[in-house]
């Protein structure tokens, strides 16, 4: 293991020195504990390799929820500088603009009473899981279009897009820079989950940690939320797919040698670059339009189990993105911030966060693993000072799909939760056992060390009532 | 002969053959297994894919056969016809219109691997992204 060294109460380095071909130092997030398991799989290896890239600045990061994924880790973040900084698709990764929005519905858990099973039914009904061609809403030729330049821009509520990453619809896609292929296996997958530790869980809020904010994000005690999780789906994986082996090609030309091909990556404002660049905005526009539809699939179903007054109240506190890259500003330098399951957590001041919430901080939500607390935490200062603006994205798997199937069935996991008061709709018990609790490293302890860290602040746990596996 | 090692996020695919055709052939059954579901009436399809070396044409090769799972509902059971040449590989593939698993999102190029020859045999490591 390379030479960790601790730099603050939570935090660890890898200083630059460790390998002649670092450019600049790989710091962890991390108590000893979290510190020991990360160090059991490749994750500080991946990271060391991040720190390779051309034109990476300040150092690469890993939050406490990191893992070992191909290429980066999963909880990973580097900035590069830009112009002559490098764009790495793998830095995104495939799942383009998975992230997380939440609904909070004006209901209490007493009020819903035993109207949550429907409730959950419904959702399961009105939100097609697993993974299908044809289930979601279809859009093509021009619709398709609109929906990779513009987001949910032409079906979302004002309201919905004010309280959504970058107003749901990121700068500079092109549409043309997404191959035909990526259109076609995403052209009916509008308003699908997708499988894999995708989902749409029914919660109630459990704690709250800081009034104040909770007040400002509209949420109280025992009231019920929705927490959706999706992606870009088959259109995000092919428009990385493409540009991973685009880049791969690409790399002898521009004199990059990289330690992992999974790396591969241009100067940003290459042609290869520029058009990743064009169509990773298109993907992500597509998967902000994704979690509207899903949105719009659970208020559909709100309204047929509560009522039309219950889904008009349902409100959306935010939707943030935790795969993605960014054009950001930092000491008045412009940097590209490749987020790999990371959060942007702007602290509050922040002009680039909704009007009602620039007082207290950007919302970010973190979903525990199926069956435990979800948090909702707020971006603090030293998100900015410490990660380029981000903090973590989730529990982080502990335990590899296979070793999970053989800890538990997932019939025996389904009854166990029901037991709990959990229900639960999934299309597959093998799928619903790779995603047991103790897959997972513990989200609580993940979100302490981001406080401690001063990236970001708990508001409010959320425990799940309900999900509907992917 | 192919077996699967787990990590934590994702699955790797380790592949030993004969013969370099051999190796796509495994990649195949490897991949049927791991998506296969459901019955249907029997499916065929010609694949053709290119790459700048063989290595990077067993990742095109997979990612064909994820995309016609995807797209198609093809559950691949054999390859009829295999043609191998410099860089390109031209194949039937046949198998059954089912109801296949969509867990592959990717197959990436982390540890990617093969090399060998037609007296030592042929290994192969593909890293999938599930």
């Amino acid at each position: 293991m390379s030479e960790l060294r601790q730099l603050g109460e939570v935090l660890w380095e890898v200083p630059a020195a460790a390998r002649a071909d670092m450019r600049v130092p790989a710091r962890v997030f991390a108590d000893a504990e979290l510190l020991a398991t990360i160090e059991r799989d490749a994750s500080l290896e991946q990271l060391e390799n991040v720190a390779t890239l051309p034109g990476i600045v300040g150092a690469a990061l890993a939050m406490p929820d990191v893992h070992q994924g191909y290429g980066f880790p999963v909880g990973g973040v580097a900035a590069t500088a830009l112009p002559d900084g490098v764009v790495s698709p793998g830095g995104v990764g495939y799942d383009i603009n998975c992230g997380v929005r939440l609904l909070a519905l004006p209901t209490t858990e007493a009020e819903l009473g035993k109207r949550r099973e429907a409730l959950v039914h419904e959702i399961s009904r009105s939100v097609p899981a697993g993974a299908g061609k044809t289930k979601g809403r279809a859009r093509r030729g021009r619709e398709l279009d609109e929906v990779l330049l513009n987001g949910p821009r032409d079906f979302a509520r004002d309201e919905d897009l004010e309280r959504t990453e970058s107003r749901g619809r990121l700068p500079g896609a092109d549409p043309d820079a997404v191959s035909e292929r990526a259109r076609e296996r995403g052209a009916g997958q509008l308003g699908t989950m997708g499988s894999g530790n995708h989902f749409v869980e029914l919660q109630r809020v459990e704690r709250i940690f800081d009034e104040a904010t909770a007040d400002a994000y509209g949420l109280a005690r025992d009231q019920v939320t929705v927490l959706i999780h999706s992606g870009s789906r088959g259109l995000g994986h092919q428009v990385c797919t493409d540009y991973v082996k685009r880049m791969d090609s690409a790399m002898r030309r521009y004199g990059i040698e990289l330690p992992d091909r999974q790396l591969a990556c241009a100067p940003a404002d290459s042609p290869e670059g520029r058009s990743y660049l064009e169509a990773m905005a298109a993907a992500a526009n597509f998967a902000w339009a994704n979690r509207q539809a899903i949105a719009d699939g659970v208020r559909s179903a709100v309204a047929r189990v509560l009522g039309q007054g219950t889904a008009d109240g349902t409100r959306q506190v935010y939707d943030v993105a935790h795969n993605v890259a960014k054009v950001e500003q930092y000491d008045g330098q412009e940097l590209l911030v490749h987020r790999k399951g990371a959060t942007r957590a702007f602290p509050a001041g922040s002009s680039e966060i909704p009007a009602a919430y620039r007082d207290v901080g950007q919302p970010v939500f973190i979903p525990g693993s199926m069956g435990t607390s979800s948090f909702v935490l707020a971006g603090e200062p030293g998100a900015l000072e410490l990660a380029f603006g981000s903090t973590c994205h989730g529990a982080g798997r502990r335990l590899s799909r296979t070793a999970a199937r053989k800890e538990i069935h997932g019939a025996d996991l389904r009854r166990q939760l029901e037991e709990r008061g959990i229900v639960v709709r999934s299309p597959s018990n093998k799928g619903l056992a790779e995603e047991a609790p103790f897959a997972y490293k513990d989200v609580e302890r993940v979100v302490e060390i981001v406080e401690r860290a001063g990236l970001s602040r708990r508001v409010a746990q959320l425990t799940p009532i309900g999900v509907v596996k992917g | 002969m192919f077996r699967w090692v787990d990590h934590t996020s994702e699955l790797e695919l380790e592949i030993e053959a004969a013969s370099e055709a051999a190796v796509f052939a495994e990649a195949l059954a490897a991949l049927a297994g791991l998506v296969g579901d459901g019955d249907g009436p029997p499916m065929a399809r010609e694949v053709e894919v290119a790459a700048e070396d063989h290595a990077l044409l067993l990742v095109e090769w997979l990612s064909e056969l994820v995309y016609l799972s995807e797209l198609e509902e093809l559950v691949p059971e054999r390859i009829a016809a295999l043609e191998l040449s410099e860089g390109r590989l031209r194949a039937t593939v046949e198998g059954y219109r089912g109801r296949p698993r969509h867990l592959v999102k990717a197959v990436t190029l982390h540890r990617l691997e093969l090399s060998g020859d037609d007296d030592a045999g042929w290994r192969a490591r593909v890293v999938l992204d599930v």
